[in-house]
């Protein structure tokens, strides 16, 4: 075993057809898999064999795109509810965990926490929760709302809520609190793994702020080993304040692979994807990271205008226009460099160059871990678990198998009080 | 039967069915699994799976699973049967909810039915952040809203939407999706879903626990009603397929089913039992049954016992000839209006 830090954490983030925007259009996609469960079914044994930690699916209340001209050409509109998919995932899987995205904004903790609590018993205590607020005006509109709320309190709701789920997750019935009240202990016995994991995502200062009281994992975005460090550091040091010790969390920043056998190969893939994406699909979607709506009214190859800050995504956009300006990119380029990864870490090359990346970030105290997004299903995640996860084993940075049986095991968490 | 109609059968496996279980233990998968397989065996229609409000001294609450994720699990351990989950108006929303059920309609193939219930449980509403409940009319008229929602979502694509057109670079064709743009007393809701549309045209919509105000909202909106025992509401069934009638439907484009207890008296005389379905069945009281087992072991006796007493009178058909639970239950193709 290299060094003293153990052994990475490993998720294999499912979406759609693949986390590259154009990903459904590669000839070796699986262009149905929004419509097919045995599709997902089989993502997950492959992960499962991997020794992967977790599956992880994100999840929106709503398509992900308002002009349906841009929506209707990626494939990001139809798809499986989070939910249902891991509950059927649960009992065709043994081992692996299974985390879904769900958020505060639009459901109530009661039911939220006996839905988690209900998936951790079918799967044996494998059952996690991305808590996150939603932004997009897109959701607002299918829940009555005309606007979002602003940001600092979704922020207060989503504490609120994230309490009241771990208290009822504890056993404990009886809320009263500004957004939330509940009467009633969960009619469900406790959880295998004491309660299911809880994991967050959102990377503003509330989010960071919450995720340090609550999160047993965080899911973060981060191009160059300086942010993820940044956000490494500043996030273990938050735990302190809240009685926790920095093992209490585990940080997975996502990372987007393209991995061939040689490095020439694994370039023409990236390239090959690249070529697929329409240039109005990739300004729409940078357009939505950045929670503007007009960005394609600004010349193609000239530089991201100057922007006022909005309600939506704040971490995203920070990330966004940070990358713009360093690397001097176009819209068009940014777009494209965008579109691909979705603002996560893209590392293209053979095995071994990918375990060098990861091994560096994991070794340097920037990451416990990775959610690992294939830029199209099946092929990279079968690229993934068959060459890249053996070399990071060789190396002793990978598990060679489960070490317990539920996704708190895994991970190496405490079981809750 | 002289024009070969055959009764509708489902069963149905509440949380007051389950075994006594060691205190303590989780609920048990792998035994509802079984059950649901033994049904599936004798070709039963559906499975109603129960899902109510929690309460707080009640004995064998220990085999709970939230019935929807129980659904999905199930889809994946069969592959005929219909499955039909509770769901409350009060703990969900109307688009979190067709988003659910459309997607296990899609996991199981088109075998998805969401039972929604006519009556409020004052006890959930307490846990939902509304502690001061819903007079009758509002929980009323909130969940006709409601259920015109989720039908209005479940609609939102049409079957031919998704192109996969990978050379052309248009997955679907935006003529075919529709945004739904309500905005009524209760929600408003945009749409379109995000799930796309049900192998069966859209998951079958039971409805039970019906008042007499909400007849007419069953008349227009349920594929499936379920009743209680005949001696209490005799002429509920010719009522509501008159209602439907005079609201344009056919009649037979609405199932109703009598809910009836099998054990004891399954066991004791499955030729009485069998009578008394036949005698229901016959007098055009009900379309079919929903079976409540106090115990998964009294489908043992049900399926060993009473079915092939009613396929031998030709009141039951033997086997699956279709995949879909709309199908099953003679809702689908024209049938469907």
């Amino acid at each position: 075993m290299s060094a003293g830090r153990g052994q990475m954490k490993l998720g294999a983030f499912l979406w759609a057809t693949g986390h590259h925007i154009a990903a459904w259009r590669h000839p070796q996609a699986h262009v149905t898999a929004g419509i097919d469960i045995d599709h997902y079914i089989q993502l997950a044994r492959t992960a499962e064999a991997a020794k992967f930690d977790m599956i992880f699916c994100e999840d929106a209340a709503g398509v992900r795109e308002a002009n349906v001209n841009i929506a209707s050409q990626t494939s990001r509109s139809i798809g499986f509810e989070p939910i249902s998919l891991l509950a059927a995932l649960a009992v065709q899987t043994e081992r692996i965990g299974l985390v879904s995205t769900a958020s505060t904004s639009y459901n109530e903790p009661y039911g939220l926490a006996r839905t988690f609590l209900s998936l951790d018993h079918l799967s044996g205590g494998r059952a996690g929760w991305n808590l996150v607020t939603s932004a997009s005006q897109i959701e607002a509109a299918n829940f009555g709302s005309t606007g979002l709320r602003p940001h600092a309190d979704r922020y207060e709701r989503a504490r609120e809520f994230a309490a009241v789920v771990a208290g009822l997750w504890q056993g404990q019935g009886g809320h009263e609190g500004r957004s939330f009240s509940t009467r009633d202990p969960l009619d469900l016995p406790r959880s295998p793994q004491g309660a299911p994991v809880m994991v967050q995502a959102g990377a503003s200062d509330e989010g960071r702020d919450l995720a340090a009281r609550t999160a047993d994992v965080v899911f973060t975005a981060a191009q160059t080993f300086e942010e993820a460090k940044a956000f490494y550091d500043d996030l273990k040091g938050r735990l302190a304040a809240h009685g926790r010790e920095p093992e209490d969390v585990k940080i997975m920043p996502g990372v987007a692979p393209v991995v061939a056998a040689s490095e020439a190969e694994a370039r023409a893939k990236h390239d090959e994807l690249q070529e697929l994406i329409p240039d109005d699909v990739g300004v729409a979607l940078l357009s939505s990271y950045l929670s503007i709506s007009d960005l394609a009214r600004y010349p193609i190859d000239g530089p991201l205008p100057e922007l006022p800050v909005s309600e939506g995504m704040q971490s995203r956009q920070a990330l966004v226009i940070e990358q713009s300006r360093r690397d001097k990119l176009s819209i068009r380029q940014l777009a494209r460099h965008f579109a691909g990864a979705r603002g996560h870490w893209r590392v293209v090359g053979t095995p071994a160059q990918i375990a060098d990346e990861l091994e560096a970030r994991f070794e340097g105290g920037a990451a416990d871990g990775f959610n690992v997004m294939p830029s199209y299903f099946p092929g990279q995640l079968d690229a993934f678990a068959t060459l890249v996860v053996p070399e990071l084993q060789r190396r002793g940075l990978f598990r060679t198998d489960y070490e317990g049986s539920t996704l708190r095991d895994h991970l190496g968490l405490k079981r809750p009080a | 039967m002289a024009d070969g109609a055959t009764m509708c059968l489902a069963v149905s496996l509440s949380p007051e069915a389950a075994p006594s279980h060691p205190p303590g233990a989780g609920p048990d998968f792998s035994l509802l699994a079984r059950f649901v397989q033994e049904a599936e065996a004798a070709g039963l229609d559906m499975v109603l799976l129960g899902d109510s409000a929690p309460v707080a001294s009640g004995p064998n609450r220990q085999m709970r699973f939230e019935a929807t994720t129980l659904l999905a699990a199930l889809a994946t351990v069969t592959s005929r049967i219909g499955l039909v989950a509770a769901a409350s108006t009060v703990a969900h929303q109307p688009y979190n909810l067709a988003r659910r059920f459309a997607s296990l309609d899609i996991i199981s193939h088109g075998r998805a039915g969401w039972n929604a219930s006519m009556t409020s449980e004052p006890r959930e509403a307490a846990n939902f952040s509304r502690p001061e409940g819903f007079s009758g009319d509002d929980f009323r008229l909130r969940t006709e809203e409601f259920i015109g929602i989720v039908q209005g979502l479940w609609k939102g694509w049409d079957a031919d939407a998704v192109l996969f057109d990978k050379v052309g670079g248009r997955f679907f064709d935006p003529e075919k999706m529709h945004l739904l743009d309500h905005k009524g007393e209760y929600f408003s809701v945009r749409g379109p879903l995000n799930v796309a549309r049900s192998p069966q045209d859209t998951p079958v919509l039971v409805m039970s626990g019906l008042s007499e105000p909400a007849m007419d909202i069953a008349a227009r909106t349920a594929d499936v009603v379920l009743l209680d025992e005949p001696s209490i509401e005799p002429a509920k069934s010719g009522d509501l397929k008159r209602r439907a009638l005079t609201l344009g439907r056919r009649p037979e484009a609405l199932k109703v089913l009598m809910n009836v207890t099998g054990s004891a008296e399954t066991t004791a005389a499955p030729d009485l039992f069998a009578d008394r379905l036949e005698e229901c069945f016959r007098s055009k009281a009900c379309d079919g049954f929903n079976v409540a087992m106090p115990f998964t072991s009294a489908l043992d006796d049900f399926v060993g016992l009473v079915l092939p007493e009613l396929r031998r009178r030709g009141l039951v058909r033997s086997g699956y000839s279709t995949t879909t639970l709309r199908a099953h239950l003679g809702l689908a193709g024209e049938d469907r209006q």
